[in-house]
């Protein structure tokens, strides 16, 4: 999952990147409002989790334009404005949440997977896909019942792949929603973790689509 | 006695007895004056009608003596062998040496004697004088009475008039006692007597100055708790961090994090007590002479370290005939803030210019770069409270220049920006008035 963390404070900024990337998303960091609109119109994000007193261009500015483009991703505000009408006035301008600093970080987290989660239309927290249960809560993987240890990129690729089963994802698309901008990436890495997932996920779990990428088939 | 109205009672009844007192002496002092003529007249009168129709004749002049006004007492002697006649025998008077009046004391008595002499015989009327005493005295008792008489009546009225008169002065009270301690609207001003509406005016005057610095007390308070947030928000998500981390490695680099996130919640709150005492009604600072080059030069020294750590290059440009009339520590705390704002904004190999100099009637402090400069769009702010250039990496609290401009405000003058070195980067420049120099 990637997400566009808008944040013009360093030590902010740093922390929640941080705590994000530990909970498994690929977070991309920009600290204006002008840089959030060229990351967005650059690439697809899962959620934006947006300050709003930025320079160059306020944070709700930049969730009106995105609004008004008819772009529904999901935005969660995160911010120091913490009166009732500041509240309502983000919420009215787009905003799927609020939260006010200072925060936790695993409210945060939590925030984030709910938000995902209304976001995929999915009611329930845990997801359930055939033999696999996936608690993005506790980034936990069941198949059949018994746990398995998964390193934090094959989590985000499995999550990736059950948040809509039957959808085909490139390696391209793939690469993106696991790693952040800066992050290192080797030619092979997703072919790398597909190989170790199917070890320990069952060969049949993550089908290669010839040319196009994987996918994990729906309706089984 | 610290009631107006008592005051005012007392005053006016006091005042009404004095004029009631000297009234009555002055009536007292004309009538004795108009008592004496006309009885110094009677008793002519009398002595004359004594020698004209009584004739000298003793058995008329006793007729007289049983008429109950007869206040005048006659004498009639013959000089050379004693007493004739004497109308009342228990006082005989000696016979005056001379004609005409006399005032002379008798046996205790005081008496005005008139004295007719007709050849072998003399005539004599007395009175005691003490008659015109009393006379005089009971026209200034008329006076006087009355006006006695009137006072308590005086008294209520000025009571209740000074009391409707300090209605108003009365309901400003209640108003001002009904307030709560946070309301600061100024109070009603219309249909105010004239002695009351400048007491008023001067009020919301003071209501409105307190307005105004409680407003500013409670946006500095609001701004520095929203941005003391921003840090506080860091350091927990810092600690955090701190309890998730799985090996050393993990754990140093937060350890680290956390320590630098405490640095900078310090800086912030050391920059707001400056700020605060900085306020203008704070304290009263001390001016005194004050050489800008020493300042400057001060600044560059202190802050040497941070700008060989970076590493930037400080000159000193400093001309020491410069004075301003200022306060030496805040006028310190500007330039360090200056030299520190520059430093931290210089890219790395970069320029710090510190300089002082005169412009006329000014002097002025300046610190130039040549670092990535301001975006004229942004010039006006950045001396406003928690501003931060945008993408500035460069930590910060947003304050230093906002604390500059206090202090240039203090003394009289403003801050500048200006071009920076080798027109690029920026100059933040200080301008006061100089003081003339030598």
């Amino acid at each position: 999952m990637r997400l566009l963390l808008v944040e013009d404070d360093p030590m902010v900024g740093e922390a929640v990147r941080e705590g994000l990337r530990q909970d498994g998303y690929a977070v991309d960091w920009v600290r204006d409002g002008r840089a959030a609109e060229a990351a967005l119109a650059a690439h697809a994000f899962a959620a934006v989790l947006l300050d709003l007193g930025l320079p160059r261009k306020d944070g709700l500015e930049v969730l009106r334009s995105l609004r008004a483009r008819r772009d529904a991703l999901p935005v969660l505000v995160i911010t120091a404005r913490d009166t009732v009408s500041q509240r309502i006035e983000g919420l009215d301008a787009g905003a799927d949440d609020y939260l006010v600093k200072p925060f936790d970080l695993d409210e945060l987290s939590a925030r984030v997977r709910a938000l995902l989660r209304r976001a995929s239309g999915r009611p329930a927290p845990v997801i359930e896909h055939g033999p696999l249960a996936i608690d993005p809560a506790t980034r936990e993987v069941k198949l059949r019942g018994a746990p398995v240890v998964l390193s934090a990129k094959e989590y985000a690729l499995v999550a990736a792949l059950t948040e809509r089963p039957g959808i085909v994802l490139s390696r391209a698309q793939l690469e993106e929603r696991l790693y952040g901008w800066g992050e290192e990436v080797a030619s092979n890495a997703v072919e790398v973790h597909i190989h170790n997932l199917r070890r320990k996920l069952g060969d049949d779990t993550i089908r290669n689509v010839r040319g196009v990428g994987y996918t994990i088939p729906a309706g089984r | 006695m610290t009631s107006l109205r008592t005051r005012l009672v007392a005053a006016l009844i006091g005042a009404l007895l004095v004029a009631g007192a000297l009234a009555s002496w002055l009536s007292y002092r004309s009538a004795h004056a108009e008592v004496n003529a006309l009885l110094d007249e009677e008793l002519r009168q009398v002595a004359l009608s004594v020698r004209d129709y009584a004739g000298l004749d003793l058995r008329r002049l006793d007729a007289a003596r049983g008429d109950p006004e007869h206040r005048v007492m006659v004498q009639v002697w013959e000089i050379a062998g004693g007493v004739l006649y004497l109308s009342n025998a228990r006082t005989p008077l000696p016979l005056a040496a001379r004609p005409g009046y006399a005032t002379f004391s008798h046996e205790g008595r005081e008496w005005r004697t008139y004295t007719l002499f007709m050849g072998p015989r003399a005539v004599q009327t007395a009175q005691p004088t003490a008659l015109r005493t009393g006379l005089a005295a009971q026209a200034a008792l008329r006076i006087l009475v009355p006006v006695l008489a009137v006072i308590p009546l005086l008294a209520l009225l000025v009571w209740y008039i000074v009391g409707r008169a300090m209605a108003p002065l009365a309901g400003v009270a209640q108003t001002l006692a009904r307030r709560s301690p946070t309301s600061l609207e100024p109070l009603a001003a219309q249909n105010l007597p004239d002695e009351v509406a400048p007491l008023v005016a001067s009020l919301n005057d003071l209501l409105g100055r307190l307005g105004t610095a409680f407003g500013m007390q409670r946006r500095f308070a609001a701004d520095a708790a929203h941005e003391l947030r921003t840090p506080l928000t860091a350091l927990g998500l810092q600690i955090q961090l701190l309890e998730r981390a799985q090996d050393d490695a993990a754990r140093a680099a937060a350890i680290a994090r956390l320590k630098d996130g405490v640095k900078r919640a310090t800086r912030l709150v050391q920059q707001l007590l400056t700020l605060a005492r900085l306020e203008p009604d704070a304290a009263e600072q001390r001016f005194a002479p004050v050489a800008l080059a020493a300042v400057a030069r001060r600044a560059a020294a202190d802050l040497a370290p941070l700008a060989e750590a970076k590493p930037v290059t400080i000159m000193v440009e400093a001309d020491d005939a410069v004075q301003v009339n200022g306060a030496d520590e805040s006028l310190a705390i500007l330039a360090v803030n200056l030299v520190d704002n520059a430093i931290r904004y210089a890219l790395p190999g970069g320029r710090v210019a510190v300089r002082a100099r005169r412009e006329g009637g000014d002097a002025l402090l300046e610190v130039a770069d040549d670092g990535p400069g301001i975006a004229p769009e942004e010039r006006d702010r950045v001396f406003d409270r928690f501003y931060r250039a945008a993408g500035t990496e460069a930590p910060g609290s947003g304050l230093g220049l906002a604390i500059a401009r206090q202090i240039a405000e203090l003394h009289g003058g403003r801050m500048e920006v200006g071009e920076g070195l080798d027109g690029r980067g920026v100059a933040l420049r200080l301008r006061v008035p100089a003081l003339a120099g030598p």
